[in-house]
């Protein structure tokens, strides 16, 4: 295994990410680390993280358990899939029928029980330093996963790299893990929190103020130019070069049509709009394809910006609080939004060749208790749920991982959430033990995982 | 031991990993021999070792790849690691870690050295005077010493040389790096700068204003590179306002300053300006910043309570000594006595005393809370026993109004920040609180004493060479844009100063201590300041007065410099040769555009007309009382930090696509620019000629006249307008968005 995969990174940046510090670079295996023929470049070339926010029943969805005893076992039955031997949920029956083209782990578990850490996990790989139910958001946490691709493996075809949309998480407080952190604001998400669902969605940075044209914007240009020509070494200097370009991009996104088109639903046919559905997650699902086939490499797409669980809104956080019910939610609304998505995108990116380069990844930040409480709901369980992979380098039609007889606990196979995104990001072509340094220049592998590599294809 | 890091075996990228590699886990970098010395010999039922056939054992026939390693070849059967641990094997591996000698001392040469090379002739290769031997010797505590240059481990800090597994350097290119040399558990930094001599290299700086030239240029002197000439009088009014007050300086200050024709305006500008009220403002600005002042944990009230009194501080000339002192002993109602407000913040006993390390004593801890610092000098012991000091910190919580019960972060109302009894840090390790001990210090603190007084006594004195440096270092920082020592908060043996005696210099200058053999070469500069006017040293009489230290530094012409480099300097970062360009800060960006178009901003839950270096806290964490303005969303989009961390990089500078996008498009920019009754409207409605109105558009953003070009291309293109005003809005951007406005230089 090489320890920098050297399709993936070139070696002058693998140096830098290693270090400017004193770390490693005595190491003979770092830097041969580029010389390595063995590397094999990722299979997904980019993801579309569905974000489940509020913590789907893995027993009410992919890890149904038909034997086990009254009070642990679903109201829902089960259905046979088009992969021999896995059963799913029979409110899934459209799902049902793309299981042969993904894998699902079922033995995900670690021991965060609030969403706000618990979701900092499974935004970033990495255990949060407490379980804390309003864990605060600082630069001392790790970033996301499209931040990290950001600073490793960045877009290099005038898109954005990662693009989070449409909401910003929140559980009482920012939930942590939707931004760059330590890595710094360079490498944040171009984060859109218009509404995909909206008649008048576009992106709000690519829209000019009313008063603005865009021969105003040349001849700003222009005069900004001439300024700039008069202090000539300062216009030589590297800080000043560095806001050159990043003008020059600015206005380039503006003046031409690349990003502007790819969030542009309307060029999508009616027909395909409606198969996703026209609610905000389901034109987050359309747009997540359309990014990535325009170049985005890290896709979030969040659920909800709530946890929920009480209406037919919001995230999957169904306690039955408030003499709500969690079946009923499920029926009308979780179970029905996830069956319009998730086959529909799984669907339209095979139609459309992009299928076995774009890895999907559907997960919460928990799942449910397997006992049904008083409420007939259930309450959080991070100690086993499921995680569904599907596209990009992973099996097909393929179970990881099995969980006991009442889904309360790994039996086989267990998966850290750590392992999971060790093997997204192996997945990517990167290597997860890549090293970055946080504010106080400590090198912090990107991930602390071990790549499952049973579920490569 | 020394084998198994030579070879890498114990970095955290192998075996040295918290969680060890392939089943086999040893201390990161070899700090923990027993635990070490188990690893080895008892865990994995002792296949690790063969006693009786010592080529069979698995820590001979990995490394040696006769069997499968991930890590690869580590060493060669034929080499002396083979040897060394064969034999400790065949010894049937003694501990020599119980009654045998242990290491004493670490002693390399040379410490320091510069290496001169003739560039242009050798045109092949390196040059060969670019070549060094290091060489280390252990002194034993048996008294015995020995060469270990072949068994050292050598790490480069900046990889612009190579160094041989036996301690040979060879410089790869110029510049300066540190190497450090690692036996057993010392380490040991040597630098080394690669210089070219230049035959034709001239002395060309400007002659020494004061101390600081003197160090900085005895420096530059031995690199063979020369300063940067002295600014102009424009980029200097400029660069010397925003620095102390946040704010550009007006078209008329400017104009005024420009055309004085006394020798000594300099001088007399930066008395001037330390005494304005935006000097207050903008220092107590970057305090807040580390005293982490904000509303979620200290709430409203707290937050302008504890801001006021460190800007009634700074206007009061409050000495840093007694300002630090008072941060580290407050305690109290958090209503009523300001600065208790900062253990407020800091709700167990390691944020405490890793925020007091890192803020005052430039260290930062947080390594050595799971493991020995790798490049530092600081155990677990010395973490937990410094928090120790902190334990007893407790809270009264007279009242809390939170919205939200489920947040442990939130507080609103009144707090009693106080000294329990008794406290508990309990070191993870033992499950025991350790003695309380300052950092570094060998005894434990006396139970009877207050350690809070204990600690300000002890810290914030002018014998505590560490503290005084860190100040003098902070203050350098703040207007210098790099540290002597950087990050500033960072000193260790492996992270010198760049200039160790200019850091002495000025640390010494900050503490009141005389510098016989230094004496000012500008006695005009030493006749204004008050320390050194009273003709003495003595604490109370002027020592940590931070205006004092500014205006030795100010005044130097190595804080004068222009920033333009020339072919000796342009590779120079840390030295100080040129003036460091760096972009503005979020307010500092905020209030220039703020002034130069007149218009006051809004922020919310403040009347208009607050500068953006006023806020006391953060604007995000009163979200939920009023809505955010466009002025709140420009401040944090632009890196004003949310006050979550001690330290400096939680602020940052760096540019953004969504930065450029709120420079370009929607947001309080282009809201400034088109707002009615802004200096763009009173100056047309004057009817000045256009040329006229440009001119003092120049003056106002950028602090210079527009040059002949710029006057007729901007005056054509608005005479050809259609709509005056918003060409007008469009010359006015193109200046707000130049470097010159954007950048300091």
């Amino acid at each position: 295994m090489s320890w920098i995969e050297s399709n993936s990174i070139p070696r002058r940046t693998a140096l830098q990410i290693g270090g400017l510090g004193m770390f490693g670079l005595t190491l003979p295996r770092f830097l041969k680390a580029a010389d390595q023929p063995n590397a094999k470049p990722g299979r997904a070339k980019s993801v579309i993280f569905l974000y489940q926010f509020g913590g789907p029943s893995h027993l009410d969805t992919f890890d149904p358990k038909p034997n086990a005893p009254d009070g642990v076992r679903s109201h829902y039955g089960v259905i046979d899939t088009s992969a021999p031997g896995i059963q799913i949920c029979d409110q899934l029956p459209k799902t049902s029928l793309v299981m042969n083209d993904v894998t699902l782990v079922r033995t995900v578990h670690h021991t965060m029980k609030n969403h706000n850490p618990a979701s900092y996990y499974a935004l970033t790989g990495h255990a949060p330093p407490l379980d804390d139910i309003r864990l605060r958001d600082s630069q001392e946490l790790f970033p996301a996963y499209g931040s990290v691709v950001d600073r490793l493996a960045p877009a290099t075809n005038g898109m954005p790299t990662f693009v989070a949309f449409p909401h910003v998480l929140r559980d009482g407080e920012i939930t942590p893990g939707q931004h760059a952190s330590f890595l710094g604001k360079a490498h944040d998400p171009l984060l859109v929190t218009a509404d995909p669902n909206d008649r008048r969605f576009s992106l709000p940075e690519l829209s000019l103020p009313a008063n603005l044209t865009a021969e105003r914007l040349q001849d700003r240009r222009e005069i900004q130019k001439l300024v700039n020509r008069q202090a000539k070494q300062l216009d030589q200097s590297a800080a000043a070069r560095g806001l050159d370009a990043y003008y020059e991009r600015t206005l380039g996104m503006l003046n031409t049509s690349k990003v502007r088109d790819a969030f542009n639903l309307e060029a999508e046919s009616a027909t395909t709009r409606d198969k996703y559905g026209r609610t905000t997650y389901g034109q987050s699902c359309l747009l997540a394809r359309r990014l990535i086939e325009s170049g985005v490499k890290f896709v979030n797409v969040y659920f909800a910006n709530n946890i929920g669980g009480r209406v037919k809104d919001g995230g999957w956080d169904t306690h039955g609080f408030d003499n709500s019910r969690m079946y009923p939610l499920l029926s009308d609304y979780h179970l029905p939004m996830t069956e319009q998505t998730l086959p529909t995108l799984i669907n339209d990116l095979k139609e459309r060749g992009l299928f076995d380069d774009t890895l999907i990844v559907w997960m919460g930040e928990f799942g449910r208790t397997p006992r049904i409480n008083d409420n007939v709901s259930r309450d959080h369980w991070p100690q086993c749920y499921t995680a569904l992979l599907a596209g990009g380098g992973v099996k097909r039609g393929f179970v990881y991982g099995t969980s006991d007889k009442q889904g309360a606990y790994p039996d086989k196979d267990p998966v850290q959430l750590d392992d999971l995104i060790a093997t997204v990001f192996d997945l990517m072509g990167i290597d997860p033990q890549t090293e970055v340094h946080d504010k106080l220049n400590r090198p912090l592998p990107i991930s602390g995982g071990r790549v499952v590599t049973a579920v490569r294809a | 031991m020394s084998v198994l890091s030579k070879s890498g075996c114990n970095l955290g990228t192998c075996h040295g990993n918290a969680r060890g590699k392939g089943g086999f886990q040893i201390s990161l970098r070899g700090q923990d021999p027993d635990a070490d010395y188990i690893a080895l010999t008892k865990d994995f039922f002792g296949r690790r070792i063969n006693s009786s056939n010592p080529d069979q054992s698995l820590i001979l026939l990995k490394p040696t790849m006769q069997l499968a390693h991930e890590g690869g070849k580590r060493f060669a059967i034929d080499s002396p690691e083979y040897r060394i641990l064969r034999e400790w094997i065949a010894r049937e591996t003694p501990n020599d870690s119980t009654g045998y000698r242990h290491l004493a001392e670490l002693q390399v040469t040379p410490a320091e050295v510069y290496l001169s090379a003739r560039l242009g002739e050798a045109t092949s290769g390196q040059p060969s005077e670019w070549q060094l031997q290091i060489r280390a010797t252990a002194k034993f505590t048996d008294g015995s010493s020995r060469d270990v240059t072949s068994l050292a481990v050598y790490e480069i800090a900046n990889p612009i040389a190579d160094v041989s597994h036996d301690g040979a350097v060879v410089g790869r290119s110029s510049g300066e790096t540190t190497v450090l040399v690692r036996y057993l558990n010392r380490q040991v930094p040597v630098r080394i700068a690669f210089l070219t001599t230049r035959p034709d290299f001239v002395w060309s700086g400007p002659t020494p204003a004061n101390f600081v030239d003197e160090q900085v240029f005895a420096k530059l002197k031995k690199l063979e590179i020369n300063p940067s000439p002295v600014c102009d009088d424009a980029t200097f009014v400029r660069r010397v306002t925003l620095d102390l007050l946040g704010l550009p300086p007006t078209a008329d200050d400017a104009r005024r300053f420009v055309q004085d024709a006394s020798p000594d305006k300099r001088r007399v500008l930066i008395d001037s300006l330390l005494e304005r009220p935006e000097f207050s403002d903008w220092w107590a600005l970057k305090w807040a910043d580390l005293l982490r002042i904000e509303e979620k944990t200290l709430d409203q009230k707290g937050v302008e309570n504890f801001h006021s009194w460190l800007r009634n501080a700074f206007a009061n000339h409050k000495p840093l000594d007694q300002l630090v002192k008072e941060i580290v002993a407050g305690r109290g109602s958090t209503y009523e006595v300001p600065p208790a407000n900062f253990y407020r913040a800091l709700r167990s006993p390691y944020e405490r005393s890793e925020a007091v390390g890192q803020l005052f004593l430039g260290v930062r801890l947080q390594c050595s809370k799971c493991h020995n610092h790798p490049f530092d000098q600081w155990t677990q012991d010395d973490y937990y026993s410094w928090g120790s000091v902190f334990a007893r910190v407790d809270y009264k919580i007279v009242e809390n109004h939170r919205r939200d019960t489920n947040d442990k972060h939130e507080f609103d109302g009144e707090q009693i920040v106080f000294l329990n009894e008794s406290g508990e840090a309990k070191d993870p390790r033992t499950k025991q609180t350790r003695p309380a001990k300052f950092l570094g210090e060998p005894n434990a603190l006396d139970r009877t004493r207050d350690p809070l007084d204990g600690l300000a006594e002890w810290l914030a004195d002018s014998r505590n060479d560490r503290f005084v440096q860190v100040m003098a270092n902070r203050i350098w920082q703040q207007v210098v844009g790099r540290g002597i020592v950087d990050p500033v908060d960072d000193f260790r043996v492996t992270n010198p100063a760049s200039n160790p005696s200019l850091l002495k210099a000025v640390a010494d200058e900050l503490a009141g201590t005389p510098r016989s053999e230094q004496a000012s070469l500008d006695p005009a500069i030493v006749a204004t300041s008050p320390a050194t006017a009273a003709g003495t040293s003595s604490r109370e009489e002027g020592a940590f007065d931070l205006r004092h230290l500014l205006r030795v530094i100010l005044n130097s012409k190595t804080y004068q410099l222009a920033s333009e480099p020339n072919a000796t300097n342009r590779d120079d970062e840390a030295n100080f040769s040129h003036a460091l360009i760096r972009r503005y800060t979020a307010e500092q960006l905020l209030d220039a555009t703020s002034q130069v178009l007149e218009i006051p901003l809004e922020f919310s839950g403040f009347p208009k007309g607050r500068r953006a270096a006023q806020l006391p806290g953060v604007a995000a964490n009163r979200f939920r009382k009023s809505p955010l303005t466009d002025a709140d969303r420009f401040l944090s989009l632009f890196g004003k930090p949310p006050r979550l961390q001690s330290c400096d990089c939680e602020r940052s500078d760096e540019t953004t696509l969504s930065q450029t996008f709120q420079l370009v498009g929607s947001g309080v920019i282009n809201r400034l620019l088109t707002t009615s009754g802004n200096r763009l409207e009173k100056l047309l409605a004057s009817g000045q000629p256009v040329g006229d109105i440009v001119t003092e558009l120049y003056w106002a953003s950028l602090t210079r006249p527009p040059t002949e070009e710029e006057l007729g291309v901007t005056t054509q293109f608005l005479a050809k307008a259609a709509n005056l005003r918003a060409a007008l809005e469009d010359v006015m951007w193109s200046m707000i968005n130049s470097n010159e406005f954007l950048l300091r230089r």
